[in-house]
């Protein structure tokens, strides 16, 4: 009766050993999944709203969005391109690449709303700061990166 | 909205540098074995390619006119 609880003590604490080793091996994998897959996400998010009502002459010039996306994912890509070139498609290589974009990951938000009631003559001009922000860093550290490559 | 996009440069190039030079180091990178990876030819095509960023990065920050008229 006795060694019958025993066993079963044993046994339990065997099991509660593996279901440790396995969560324990369940987080290794996840590390190592998090490290290849993690990469460069820009999550940005830009709202804008021009409410235009009973008014004339009105002019409104805004950031024209898809074309700072197109010149920031060029310039990601040329990055990505010279690292790849010299330093190698390697671990190394990525985790450069990815280090350096890594510094301008950030969840933006930009919201704007201009309303304009019963005007004359208005003209507007609004910009998407984080964009254009994001844009010049990344385009400081492509030639920062070039001239330490000897290319510029 | 704020006027911070007017600014020419947003972070100091010795900033930047240093981002670049210490995630270099921090991976191991040696820079003289990088550097003999690029053919002249490689060179050229980058020093253009990055010409052509720059252009284009420029004329997307001096695009809109500054000017703003509000009428009530």
């Amino acid at each position: 009766m006795s060694k019958c609880y025993d066993d079963y003590e044993s046994n339990r604490r065997k099991r509660k050993r593996r279901e440790e080793e396995n969560d324990r091996n369940k987080h290794e994998d996840a590390e190592v999944v998090q490290d290849g897959v993690q990469k460069s996400f820009i999550d940005q998010e830009s709202d804008e709203l021009v409410w235009i009502k009973d008014s004339c002459n009105v002019e409104v010039q805004s950031t024209d969005t898809q074309a700072a996306v197109s010149l920031q994912v060029g310039l990601q890509l040329a990055i990505a391109l010279v690292v790849s070139i010299t330093i190698g498609d390697s671990d190394e290589g990525k985790s450069v690449a990815q280090e350096l974009f890594q510094q301008f990951d950030a969840e933006q938000t930009n919201k704007q709303k201009v309303v304009i009631d019963n005007s004359k003559d208005v003209r507007i001009t609004t910009t998407d700061t984080d964009l254009a922000v994001n844009i010049q860093a990344l385009l400081q550290v492509l030639v920062a990166l070039v001239v330490k490559l000897d290319v510029l | 909205m704020s006027d911070s996009s007017k600014n020419p440069k947003i972070l100091s190039d010795k900033v930047i540098d240093l981002l670049v030079s210490t995630t270099l180091q921090k991976n191991g990178v040696n820079i003289e074995k990088a550097k003999s990876q690029l053919s002249d030819e490689q060179k050229k095509m980058f020093k253009d390619l990055v010409e052509d960023l720059a252009k284009q990065v420029d004329s997307f920050m001096k695009k809109p006119p500054v000017d703003k008229k509000e009428s009530k």
